[in-house]
Order: structure tokens, then C-alpha cells, then sequence
């Protein structure tokens, strides 16, 4: 470590950026190893800081046996029945569903916002509407929801999509003004009709920062989601957690919080990877 | 008469402030015409009156005899910055003019598309050349090309449609003065195998007067007052290397002195 260190040119090497950056976990990780062996040891029924064996057990069944209020597979079953009818399996595809379902119906809304940012009578139609709409604290909706579209799947959907097309569409429409004008008359200048502008030029160019802006509200989507879930649903893995605090299943509930993040990770991971791979020009800021 | 501006007047902002005052230029087919002017005195703003993407508050711009609310591909458009897109290659942006305009947004699915391409894409590569990049540039993107090789491409991509009017924006700003003389040599070449009417904004008098066969220049009497035509020079035949020194004296005097 040089003269430098902590200030803005300091340059760390590779070995001590990698060992920085692990720290924060691996701090957190023995706190909580130790917090959890103090209180076996006044308490061995302990519930609240279940030891990692009995998060791995907790998991295990999870992974491999039906929720309770399931019928138990068969039992001469093989090792995939068994994890296509467990509680994790169901639980995620469940969520999952949801989630790609509010995933697509954000695609809608990124066309809304560039036509709104393009065309000035779509623009002066919607814009303000979506101002509006865009303060409204979606979860004051839910009882709403819940009552107009009933408990069902329909609630749950809508409440995603009021929470985050509003944010998704203004943001689509920023970008697309954000374009310059220089652009849209040079390609009309090459004999582009309006709707090649908006397709072949506009969007082509905004798309990785709309990309980008879906992938920070992914966030939003799931938060939506939970919350739907953990108040009126039959499955789902925010069904789970709110089910197992009843409980005080926290074997369980550690590591589905964990799985669940790592789930959002590999999905944010995924959409980034295809990002880079779609738009090879773009640098991200 | 192919462009004929009258009486045309701009202004921006509030309180406005006026940009262009009283301008009246007629200017012919054929024409090759350069336009002077100091930062500022409303070239640009000019250029983007007759794209018809910008109105005149007063007054009126006749192209081929009427007036055009939206640019078009009549009029060829090589600005000032953000000449390229962005998400396309070199050679995509230079075909991207032929490509959109004979091809719907689905006829793109059909072989016909394919078949044209691989013309189009043949064409290009010959642009490419005769601006002189190599073609090994043509997988490139804008932002890995240099600013003045990505002039060179603006200027190929709005040639490839082959426009009646072509409006050109301090084209040549980033060159040196070699890759400059080129241009200059290719653009004259293409002018006079074409025959297009071509309007071309430099703060370079030197050049304006051997590239063009008229020199006008814009210049404001007093600072709140719109710029107007102060000089329309016609230049006939190229200058002599010897008329040129008295010529750019003259020119810039007079883009100087209206401004104070
Ligand atoms: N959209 C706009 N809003 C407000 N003012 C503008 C706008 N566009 C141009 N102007 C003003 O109009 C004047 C002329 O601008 P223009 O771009 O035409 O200058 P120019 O002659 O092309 O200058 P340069 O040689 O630096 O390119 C400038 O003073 C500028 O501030
Ligand atoms: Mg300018």
C-alpha cells in the first residue's frame, strides 16, 4: 500500500480489491455465526438464529418435500418427481410467473413512452395523465385492487403494473427526448417515414438505456410482488415467508430471503449479459 | 428558381431575440453556394430553415416552388454534430438512407431486401473509398472512428441518396489540410457530375472561395439587431491563387465590420 491510500488516485492492486471486497460478507457472515452460537448456548430451542445445519436441514426439506398442505409424492418417486411437487420448486414457479408476466407487460409501456416522447398528440394526451398517476402510492391501491379484481392472480398483476409502468413509460419518454434532434432530421433527410424514425432509429438507440432503467426497477417489480403475495395468495415464495413467520421458521426463511435475492441477481445478470451482446456500441455510463 | 427565401425572420428565446432579419436570397439550380459568417450569426439556423425543420416567424421559403413543413429526402442534411447513429456500423449508416427508403419496415423480411442490400453494400464500400477510409472501418461504429473520419462518413451517408439540395454544416471542420483539399476535390467532383444544388456553411473564407460559385456572407449591423446578407459574391469561375488573398481580406471585413 503507497501513499496514496484512501484518496482519489490511489490505485489498489488486484489481490487487496478482491480481499476488500469480500470483507463486508465475510464480517457479516462470522457476526452472525457468533451471535448464533451465544444464543444456543443460553437457549438450545433457540428459533430466532437458527445454526447452519439447521438452515441446511430446513432447505433440504424445502428442496425436497411438498409443502404441508400438499399431498405427498409418491413415495417410491425419483429424485426430480420429488423436486418438481416440493415446496421451493412450487413457490418459484409460482413467483416466477407473476413476475414474467409484469416483466412482459412492461414492454407496452416502453412503446407508450417513446410514441408520447415522438409524437406530440400522443404526448400532450398521456403526460400528464401519467404524471398523476405516477404519485400514487401504489400499495393504497391494494385494497382497492383487491376488492375491484378480487385475491385472485389479476390483483396481483395490476398491482405491479400500476407500481411501475408510470416510472418505466416517464423514463422511456425522457430518453426518447433526450435523443437529438439532429438525429430525426438527419434521418428524415434520408427518406425515413415517421414510423421508421420511431422504430429503426429512435428506439434502436434508446433501447439499451430503457434496458438499463428496467433492470433498476426490477427491484420495484419484486417489491410489488411480495407485497401482493404476502397478503393474499396460496403460493409464491413471499406466500412462504409470510406463512413460516408464523412459525418463527427462520431455518427457512434465511434461506429463502437469500434465494430469492440470488434469483433477482441472476435475472439482473442475465438481462445485462444480453444487453452488452444486443447493443455492442453502447458504453455504459 | 429552386430556393427562394423572402423576407425571412427568426428569433429565439424570451425576450426573442432576433436571429435572422429581413433575409432574401434566390438561389438556382445547380448552384454551389457557401455560406460565411462569424459563431453564432444564425447559420445553422439558416440551413434548418430550408430542411423545413425549423419555421420562420415572418416570411416565407419556397423549395421547388413550395413550402416544406417537414425535412424530407429532397434535401440531403449533413449537421454540424450527431451526424452518425450511433447504433449502427459505418456501413449501415451509409446505407441506412437507400435501405429505409425503399424498404418498409416489413419489407425487410423479403429476399428482394437481402438482394438490394448486397448492392447497396457494394456502393458503399466504393463511397468509403473515394472518402478514404479502408474498409476494414466499414465493421466500426461511430464512436471508434475519429471526429474527422466520422465527417467523411456524414458526408457518404447523405450522398448515397443522392438529394437534389444538399445542405452541408461546417462538413470539413475536423480535417486537415490535406484530407480537407480531398474532400473538397470530391465534393466539386460529385457537384459537377451531379449537378446538385449544393448549400455549404465554413468559417474557412479560403476555402468558400474555391469550392463555391457563390459566397455569401451573414453579419449582424448591431448586436440586438438579426443577421442579414451582408455580401453575395458570385464566383464564377474557381479563384486564382492570386485573387484569393484581396477576396478573403475583403469577406472577412465585411463579416467583421457589421458586427461592430
Ligand atoms: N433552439 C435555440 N434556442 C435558443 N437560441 C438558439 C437556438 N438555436 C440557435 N439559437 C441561437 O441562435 C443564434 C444562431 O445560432 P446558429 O446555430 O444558427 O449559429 P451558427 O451561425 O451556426 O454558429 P456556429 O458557426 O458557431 O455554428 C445563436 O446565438 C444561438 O444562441
Ligand atoms: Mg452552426
Amino acid at each position: 500500500m503507497s501513499v496514496g491510500f484512501l484518496l482519489i488516485h490511489a490505485r489498489p492492486q488486484r489481490a487487496w480489491s478482491a480481499i476488500l471486497s469480500w470483507f463486508l460478507f465475510a464480517a457479516g457472515l462470522a457476526a452472525y455465526l457468533w451471535v448464533a452460537q451465544a444464543r444456543h448456548r443460553e437457549n438450545p430451542e433457540d428459533r430466532v438464529t437458527p445454526t447452519l445445519a439447521q438452515m441446511a436441514t430446513g432447505m433440504y426439506n424445502a428442496v425436497m418435500q411438498p409443502a404441508e398442505e400438499d399431498e405427498a409424492a409418491p413415495p417410491a418417486a425419483n429424485f426430480y418427481d420429488r423436486l418438481s411437487h416440493s415446496m421451493l420448486w412450487r413457490d418459484t414457479r409460482a413467483t416466477s410467473r407473476r413476475f414474467l408476466l409484469s416483466l412482459a407487460l412492461l414492454i407496452p409501456a416502453v412503446l407508450l413512452g417513446l410514441h408520447m416522447g415522438l409524437f406530440p398528440y400522443v404526448g400532450v394526451f398521456f403526460l400528464r395523465f401519467v404524471l398523476f398517476f405516477d404519485k400514487i402510492v401504489a400499495l393504497s391501491l391494494l385494497p382497492i385492487l383487491f376488492i375491484a379484481f378480487g385475491i385472485d392472480e389479476l390483483s396481483k398483476i395490476m398491482l405491479i403494473v400500476i407500481g411501475v409502468t408510470p416510472t418505466i413509460i416517464l423514463d422511456s419518454f425522457n430518453l426518447t427526448r433526450g435523443v437529438p434532434p439532429e438525429q430525426i432530421v438527419k434521418a428524415f433527410t434520408l427518406g425515413a417515414g415517421d414510423f421508421d424514425v420511431a422504430y429503426r432509429v429512435v428506439l434502436k438507440q434508446v433501447a439499451p438505456r430503457v434496458l438499463n432503467s428496467i433492470r433498476l426497477n426490477l427491484k420495484a417489480v419484486m417489491l410489488f410482488l411480495f407485497a401482493g403475495e404476502m397478503i393474499a395468495s396460496t403460493d409464491g415464495l413471499a406466500y412462504r415467508i409470510a406463512l413460516l413467520r408464523r412459525h418463527m421458521g427462520m431455518d427457512v426463511i434465511i434461506p429463502y430471503v437469500l434465494w430469492v435475492a440470488l434469483l433477482l441477481f441472476l435475472v439482473d445478470f442475465a438481462m445485462r449479459t444480453v444487453n452488452r451482446k444486443l447493443h455492442p456500441w453502447f458504453h455504459e455510463a | 428558381m429552386l430556393i427562394h427565401i423572402e423576407d425571412v425572420f427568426v428569433a429565439y428565446g424570451s425576450p426573442p431575440r432576433a436571429v435572422l432579419a429581413g433575409i432574401n436570397l434566390e438561389i438556382e439550380e445547380g448552384e454551389f453556394v457557401c455560406v460565411l459568417g462569424q459563431t453564432g450569426c444564425g447559420k445553422s439556423t439558416l440551413l434548418r430553415l430550408i430542411l423545413g425543420s425549423e419555421h420562420p416567424m415572418r416570411g416565407r421559403i419556397l423549395v421547388d416552388g413550395r413550402e416544406h413543413h417537414q425535412p424530407d429526402r429532397t434535401r440531403g442534411y449533413v449537421p454540424q454534430k450527431y451526424s452518425l447513429f450511433p447504433d449502427k456500423t459505418v456501413l449501415d449508416n451509409i446505407t441506412f438512407g437507400c435501405e429505409v427508403s425503399e424498404f418498409g419496415l416489413f419489407a425487410r423480411l423479403t429476399p428482394a431486401f437481402y438482394r438490394r442490400r448486397k448492392q447497396l453494400r457494394a456502393e458503399a464500400f466504393d463511397y468509403l473509398q473515394r472518402i478514404g477510409l479502408r474498409s476494414c472501418d466499414a465493421k466500426k461504429y461511430p464512436d471508434q472512428l475519429s471526429g474527422g473520419m466520422q465527417q467523411r462518413v456524414a458526408i457518404a451517408q447523405a450522398l448515397m441518396t443522392k438529394p437534389r439540395i444538399l445542405l452541408m454544416d461546417e462538413a470539413f471542420s475536423a480535417l486537415d489540410p490535406g484530407t480537407r483539399r480531398g474532400m473538397q476535390q470530391l465534393v466539386r467532383d460529385l457537384w459537377k457530375a451531379t449537378g446538385t444544388t449544393i448549400l455549404f456553411v465554413t468559417h474557412n473564407t479560403d476555402e468558400a472561395l474555391r469550392l463555391g460559385t457563390r459566397v455569401i456572407v451573414l453579419a449582424k449591423e448591431s448586436v440586438d439587431q438579426g443577421s442579414r446578407i451582408a455580401m453575395d459574391l458570385s464566383v464564377p469561375a474557381p479563384c486564382g491563387d492570386e485573387e484569393i488573398p484581396s477576396l478573403v481580406r475583403r469577406l472577412e471585413l465585411v463579416s467583421e465590420s457589421c458586427a461592430l
